[in-house]
């Protein structure tokens, strides 16, 4: 489904990136974590080339991002991003932040956008919301829409770049619970996150990374009880005694 | 001093006035719509990636930026017939105004559009949207709605430069005044009627803007 063949990227530099090799299946759920500046964010942001990679090669669904001749476009409609800060359009209303791009890109007539649109809302526990504007929402309500509106676009993978941290912490648990259930539905999925109940609940595999490496790759059991990597057994011992 | 001010001939003035007015309205109504457009194009030409294309709306904007709209209007009035581009005296004006203009108005949404988040290019462009889409359905929509202020300052310059136009014969408020004046040797009476209709005109634009304003911030449900 996604595979990363010696994948380097540098910020001017700065090498973010190192020789990342990785293939992750379809309805696998992959957890990333990792102390921050460790290039989390940027190898999934690789993906749908919102970041261009300087060496190696990545190949979503046998397209290959870096390539020229790739239809970035139709490359991206198979993928759905949630970011951090949630990035809704604040100028729409919730409908129409899901509906834009199924009717922009994808053509799919307005009538039945819409319907599908209600039908996502409702799966994201908020389909009485849907005429509101995001300033109208709490944080967790719009990081629910952001979902929504990545699924609108029915694709293959969804990505998620720490979507509970910008989260108030009585937030968090509806926007899991969501993607709790997408997982078992078998999205493919690939989360940066340090939710670790996330990643022991419905990871299929815990990905470790350390300036710009991925230095350990393991099922959630053997990750946490067993990390094998030196830099793992600190990074947790952090984490988990603040839980 | 009001003992001399003849109300009576401004009354019989008043429909070269009017004329005057609805000139100046239509003119300067022609030369926003084309000064919005221009200004929106060569604004997004500046931020496009085309390294060529940037620098000809670079080109545009400094040059009619640092250059006085008199010395433009003369130029596309005297300088083009030679060029053999034949204009009449209107098209001439909302030429240069809406030249002018657009320029200015290039910056204005500029600024608007570097002040949108980034995250909002982000995620547009996450979702398929290509170039265009995302300036028609997410950037400029938001970014119209910061500049509205600076926009309707332009537009309010823009009503008040029309005024230039009289200079190439052009039969709009400012030249009606200068009829009476020159007619009745009444330039007091002449100029002020001229200032209180433009400033009938702010009253109003100042009014859509707030107008305009409010709407969005309710549709953004602040």
């Amino acid at each position: 489904m996604i595979i990363f063949k010696n994948v380097n990227k540098w910020f001017g530099s700065l090498h973010v990136l190192k020789d990342i090799n990785l293939h992750i299946h379809p309805g696998e759920v992959v957890v990333v974590c990792g102390p921050s500046g460790s290039g989390k964010s940027t190898l999934i942001r690789c993906i749908n080339q919102l970041e261009p990679i300087q060496k190696g090669e990545i190949i979503v669904d046998g397209m290959e991002v870096n390539k020229r001749s790739t239809n970035l476009t139709k490359l991206r409609s198979e993928i759905g991003f949630v970011f951090q800060q949630f990035n809704l359009y604040p100028h729409l209303t919730v409908l129409e932040n899901v509906v834009l791009s199924p009717i922009k890109v994808k053509k799919v007539p307005r009538k039945e956008a819409e319907a599908n649109a209600l039908r996502l809302l409702e799966r994201v526990g908020i389909p009485d919301k849907a005429n509101d504007y995001p300033s109208q929402l709490s944080g967790g309500q719009c990081q629910r829409v952001a979902i929504a509106r990545g699924l609108a676009m029915n694709p293959k993978v969804m990505l998620f770049d720490e979507p509970t941290s910008a989260l108030d912490p009585e937030m968090i648990k509806e926007v899991l619970d969501v993607m709790v259930e997408l997982a078992r539905e078998g999205m493919t999925m690939i989360v940066v996150t340090h939710e670790m109940g996330f990643a022991r609940q419905v990871a299929d595999r815990v990905f470790f990374m350390d300036a710009g490496q991925i230095v350990e790759s393991n099922t959630p059991d053997e990750f946490f009880e067993n990390p094998r990597n030196e830099r793992t057994r600190e990074f947790l011992s952090k984490i988990i005694t603040h839980n | 001093m009001l003992e001399h001010f003849s109300f009576r001939v401004i009354g019989q003035y008043m429909p070269l006035f009017l004329r005057g007015l609805w000139a100046t309205c239509w003119i300067s109504g022609i030369s926003i719509f084309f000064a919005l457009l221009i200004g929106i194009i060569a604004c997004g030409l500046r931020l496009s990636k085309g390294r060529f294309l940037k620098k000809i709306a670079g080109i545009y904007i400094e040059s009619i930026r640092s250059t006085p709209l008199l010395a433009q209007l003369y130029f596309f009035y005297f300088g083009l017939p030679t060029l053999h581009v034949n204009l009449n005296e209107v098209q001439t004006g909302i030429l240069a105004l809406a030249l002018n203009s657009g320029a200015y108005i290039a910056e204005i949404v500029r600024a608007g559009i570097v002040s949108i988040p980034s995250g909002q290019v982000e995620a547009a462009t996450a979702y398929g949207l290509n170039y265009l889409q995302r300036m028609r359905y997410v950037i400029l929509p938001q970014a119209l709605g910061v500049t509205i202020p600076a926009l309707l300052g332009q537009f309010i310059v823009l009503v008040k430069d029309s005024s230039l136009v009289s200079l190439i014969s052009v039969l709009e408020l400012t030249r009606a005044g200068q009829l009476m004046a020159s007619e009745r040797f009444m330039p007091a009476e002449g100029f002020f009627t001229v200032a209180a209709f433009y400033l009938l005109i702010y009253y109003i634009l100042k009014y859509l803007s707030n107008w305009w304003q409010n709407r969005l911030i309710y549709m953004e449900g602040h």
